[in-house]
């Protein structure tokens, strides 16, 4: 789908989208359309329950006097109370509505929205953005879908006062789409076609954006002694990775990093201490966590972020084998520190704490986000509507919620504590892998938190967001790409230069 | 007996041996209990025990007593002063004494005071009144014996000291504070006797009666039988209570403390689930007996109301008790029942094991309507979840009002008792929803549970009404020995919810 951006006026064909506010309020051009209309879209919504109010949608097919195939009306609510979520929302709806019908081109009416805050061309822009965030399709395995089953939308034109205003400020956004698009492409995709060599690749070719990208084999990561890693690892075919990759974007080269340090596990058997086979196929998108820093990457190097930011993937396969890891194994971190797997499903922690490590050993970033699909425990805490946040320092933790919402994408901060940190004791070396059922989500916290020097440092712990299994707002079912506009709003507020 | 009274602590002025070093002017000593600063740096009375015979020093000599906070160190027998033992106890750093570290300390002392085999426990630790008040809270809290239904004495338990005299540079100022305290520690206890009580001794009948026995201090108590909550139409309290021959019912507790008439009051509703078996839906049988602990949250309620009665507290409060016994039985409520509730939602069974908040949603809608209150808190082990979440050291708190959950964080830090908080979010009404009813009580498989049930007793709250939810299932009782509680029942949220009343309500 091609979204452009264009004067305002009625187009003779084609589907027309019409921003409504609460009271059944029409825009100006809205306005003209009734008028021409002979009054056809009053009537309409008189005769149905649509008000204007947020989330509300009525579609009008082939109105008399005009060339257009439908109206499709929106509601967006109070004026005042459009902020750049609704606008999201707006251009999203607009999609969704449009997915069922056979038009390849609309034109969303949005000329004047008398007291909008946000300015027309902005509201243009965020529009665009939920359009195209929403408008997101994994299809590439459906070989044998009818041409009406597909959305036939081609071409979304957005009208704005000032349309090169709003496609100026597109052009940010667009590359956040872009990174939002990756991440769920890559999540998206089979264990087959996405295992550690193959997503160190996709990595490789952010180097066209300018992204700096290093890879180590396991025979590398043995000479620095990630045991903690590799012993997830060991039991697959696929070898293991590590993918480093920087974007240097600030004014200074010297510039302390933001680091963001993403769980890759590209499938979870669960290891030896395998899962029940219900469900199992999920398991693809546990490396939601990497993809998330592979999509920022790309979103902040595609908006050409002016920040010095390093994007770590801890890559590796959990599968039972021969030669799979056992629970009672004692593995020796890169820290020094020893782990006792207790259950070698706990295994995005072990690959964490070896990524982390590096992270801060060759770096020094000024702080250090981790994000990961680390534990069950989260859904039963918080359900799919925020992330879990773990934070040492309080600061960075009330930039994340504010960042949070902002984009859209939620976090709600856990607990953290020393007596928390006690369940994760082991008879036999420095800690274990699993403090058990309780708190499940704050010992897996807690662990990694032994992994982290001197640093700000929040985990994210995206189990429970990673993946919808309904429609949201701007995300059609399936991989969400969670965290990405999380981060990038996060590194635009606070990181970057000006 | 349940909720009884601990070993007599007393303060005086006098630090122990200040006029005799020998000790044998004083009577019977049993154990003498000295600090030591961070570093082993020895508190005046330390010094004082030590020039009799140097035994403190040579004890000292020959081990990792450091004078960190909860050190222990005891010397048995010294050859002067005379007492059957001294208890070096290390007080951690001189400089951040806060009084919760007092109370703490005052709970490492009451368990190394439990091996004294009788006499007078004489602590001199050289506090003022208010931090020797602290300290003596812990003790007492600690220092609660479990009920204990054994038919005989253990013979190889020691007696214990007889009596504890706290030294302190103020006795009267720690007197006036700790009768206080004290009766918050009653309530405690009456809380953890509760708890730990066997679901054939305590039915619904005998925790009412337990409410009926705080009459004596002057706590109005009315009791809505079984019948009287059929006729008022609590049909969410009467369904959960149908399968059990012992059957359900309210209590209501009111102290009128405030001294002024027309004041609302705040209400305190917990969740007295005497046995849950799970009802239908029955329980897996491992760890089934724990769930006797299942009326945790009445039981605190119960214990906040005889806390503010026995210190007199100036506020006017309700307690609020949702009793029944959630049963298997020919008559028992059935996945799929359809209840009518006191406020009138339908609400469809999907699983009878998501029974207390049921019961608390009929409590919650009949205090409000009854009382027009201030505001509200429920108090219940509701939901395994919210272990899955915050585990043994935090209870979840949920709300409406911003300052009303302020406040609660609040108290719970000041009182020893965290709470963290976890949010009610309105798209959870979607996964609520039912094909016939209302509502439903829950919804299947990895959700968040403790957030469905705090979103599900939202909508029994009236509109305006500021309201707190603790879920507590994850601290009704411990494992382990805790600074302030021995292993079982923990009395949680009594102390929580007289702090919040002596800082929020208090006039």
């Amino acid at each position: 789908m091609k979204i452009s951006f264009a004067k305002p006026g009625l187009p003779g064909s084609g589907a027309v989208v019409v921003p409504v506010l609460e009271g059944r309020t029409l825009s100006a051009l809205g306005a003209e359309l009734d008028e021409r209309t002979g009054g056809a879209l009053g009537r309409a919504m008189a005769a149905s329950r649509f008000e204007g109010k947020k989330d509300q949608s009525l579609t009008i097919l082939a109105p008399a006097n005009l060339g257009l195939s439908r109206v499709l009306l929106l509601g967006l609510g109070k004026a005042a109370e459009i902020d750049e979520a609704r606008a999201q929302a707006f251009g999203a709806a607009a999609v969704a509505n449009l997915a069922s019908a056979t038009d390849e081109e609309a034109a969303i009416l949005s000329d004047v929205i008398d007291g909008n805050g946000l300015g027309s061309a902005t509201f243009a822009a965020h529009a665009a953005f939920g359009a195209r965030l929403r408008g997101y399709r994994f299809d590439k395995y459906r070989t044998k879908e009818k041409p009406e089953d597909k959305p036939a939308l081609k071409k979304l034109v957005i009208q704005a006062e000032d349309h090169k205003e709003a496609k100026a400020l597109f052009a940010p956004l667009n590359a956040v789409a872009e990174g939002v698009e990756l991440t769920r492409n890559v999540v998206s995709e089979p264990a087959n076609v996405i295992h550690p060599e193959s997503f160190a690749d996709e990595a490789r070719k952010l180097a066209d954006l300018g992204v700096d990208v290093e890879v180590l084999n396991e025979k590398q990561m043995k000479k620095l002694g990630m045991g903690a890693l590799l012993g997830v690892g060991q039991g697959s075919e696929r070898e293991s990775q590590l993918v480093i990759m920087r974007w240097m974007g600030a004014d200074k080269d010297n510039e302390a990093p933001v680091a963001f340090v993403g769980k890759g596990v590209t499938f979870d058997t669960g290891g030896i201490s395998i899962k029940p086979a219900a469900g199992m196929e999920d398991m693809k998108f546990d490396m939601a966590g990497a993809g998330c820093v592979l999509g920022l990457m790309k979103a902040l190097a595609g908006r050409k972020a002016r920040v010095n930011a390093v994007g770590i993937m801890g890559l590796v396969e959990n599968m039972p084998s021969g030669n799979a890891q056992r629970p009672g194994d004692v593995v020796t971190s890169m820290s020094g520190q020893t782990i006792e797997v207790i259950n070698t499903d706990a295994e995005g922690r072990l690959v964490l704490a070896d990524a982390l490590w590096y992270c801060q050993d060759r770096f020094k970033p000024k702080v250090m986000i981790d994000l990961a699909t680390l534990t069950g425990a989260i859904i039963i805490s918080l359900g799919s509507e925020h992330a879990g946040l773990f934070c040492n320092d309080d600061d960075l933790a009330a930039k994340l919620m504010e960042a949070g919402q902002k984009s859209g994408e939620t976090v709600w901060r856990m607990p953290m504590g020393d007596s928390y940190d006690k369940q994760i004791r082991s008879d036999i070396a420095d800690m274990k892998n699993t403090g058990g059922r309780e708190a499940g989500s704050i010992t897996a916290a807690q662990f990694l938190k032994r992994f982290v020097k001197d640093v700000p440092w929040a985990h994210i712990d995206i189990a429970g967001t990673a993946w919808t299994k309904k429609d949201l707002t701007v995300t059609p079912k399936g991989a969400t790409g969670f965290g990405v506009r999380l981060l990038d709003r996060l590194v635009a507020d606070h990181y970057e230069d000006r | 007996m349940i909720g009884e009274a601990g070993v007599p602590i007393v303060f005086e002025g006098r630090p122990p041996f200040a006029d005799d070093p020998t000790g044998s002017n004083d009577e019977y000593i049993g154990a003498v209990v000295v600090g030591y600063w961070r570093g082993c740096l020895p508190t005046p009375a330390a010094v004082v025990v030590d020039r009799a015979s140097g035994a403190l020093t040579r004890a000292l000599a020959g081990s990792h007593f450091a004078g960190e906070e909860g050190d222990v160190l005891t010397v048995l027998a010294p050859a002067s002063p005379a007492c059957e033992r001294v208890i070096l106890l290390g007080l951690g750093d001189e400089a951040e004494l806060d009084p919760a570290r007092l109370r703490r300390l005052g709970g490492i002392a009451a368990k190394a005071l439990m091996e004294s085999t009788g006499g007078r426990a004489v602590i001199g630790l050289g506090l003022d009144g208010f931090l020797a008040a602290q300290f003596a809270y812990g003790l007492r809290l600690r220092g609660h014996t479990p009920l204990n239904l054994r038919s005989r004495p253990d013979p190889d338990r020691p007696a214990g000291p007889a009596e504890i005299v706290v030294a302190t540079s103020d006795p009267d100022a720690a007197r006036n504070l700790f009768s206080r305290l004290e009766s918050v520690a009653e309530g405690v206890h009456l809380a953890r006797d509760l708890v730990a009580e066997p679901a054939n001794r305590l039915t619904p009948q005998a925790m009412a009666e337990q409410a009926a026995a705080l009459e004596a201090l002057g706590v109005e108590v009315e009791i809505l039988e079984d019948a009287a909550l059929k006729a008022e139409g609590l049909g969410l309290l009467a369904g959960v209570g149908q399968g059990a021959d012992n059957p359900p019912c309210l209590a209501l507790l009111r102290w009128r403390g405030s001294g002024e008439e027309g004041q609302p009051p705040l209400i305190l509703a917990g969740k007295g689930i005497t046995f849950d078996t799970g009802g239908i839906s029955i329980k897996r049988y491992d760890s089934l007996h724990e769930m006797k602990g299942d009326m945790a949250g009445a039981a605190a309620v119960l214990g906040a109301m005889r806390a503010l009665a026995g210190r007199q507290a100036r506020v006017e409060a309700v307690g609020v008790l949702a009793l029944a016994e959630n049963a298997v039985s020919g008559r028992a409520l059935r996945p799929g029942d359809v209840l009518r509730s006191y406020a009138g939602k339908t609400v469809e069974i999907i699983d009878t094991d998501a029974e207390g908040r049921l019961v608390l949603a009929d409590a919650l809608a009949y205090a409000c309507s009854r009382y027009r209150p201030a505001a509200v808190l429920s108090l219940a082990t509701l939901t395994g979840a919210v272990v899955t979440a915050l585990g043994r050291h935090r209870a979840g708190l949920f709300s409406n009002d911003e300052a009303l959950a302020a406040k609660v964080l609040e108290a719970g830090e000041a009182a020893d008792e965290p709470v963290w908080r976890l949010p009610i979010l309105p798209q959870h009404d979607e996964d609520l929803a039912s094909d016939i009813a209302d509502t439903r009580n829950c919804a299947w498989g990895k959700v968040p549970d403790a957030l469905h049930a705090a979103r599900f007793l939202m909508g029994f709250i009236p509109e305006g009404v500021a309201w707190g939810h603790l879920d507590m299932a994850g601290t009704a009782r411990t494992e382990e020995d805790l600074p302030l509680c021995p292993k079982g029942a923990t009395g949680w949220g009594v102390r929580l919810l007289d702090r919040l009343v002596a800082e929020g309500w208090e006039r």
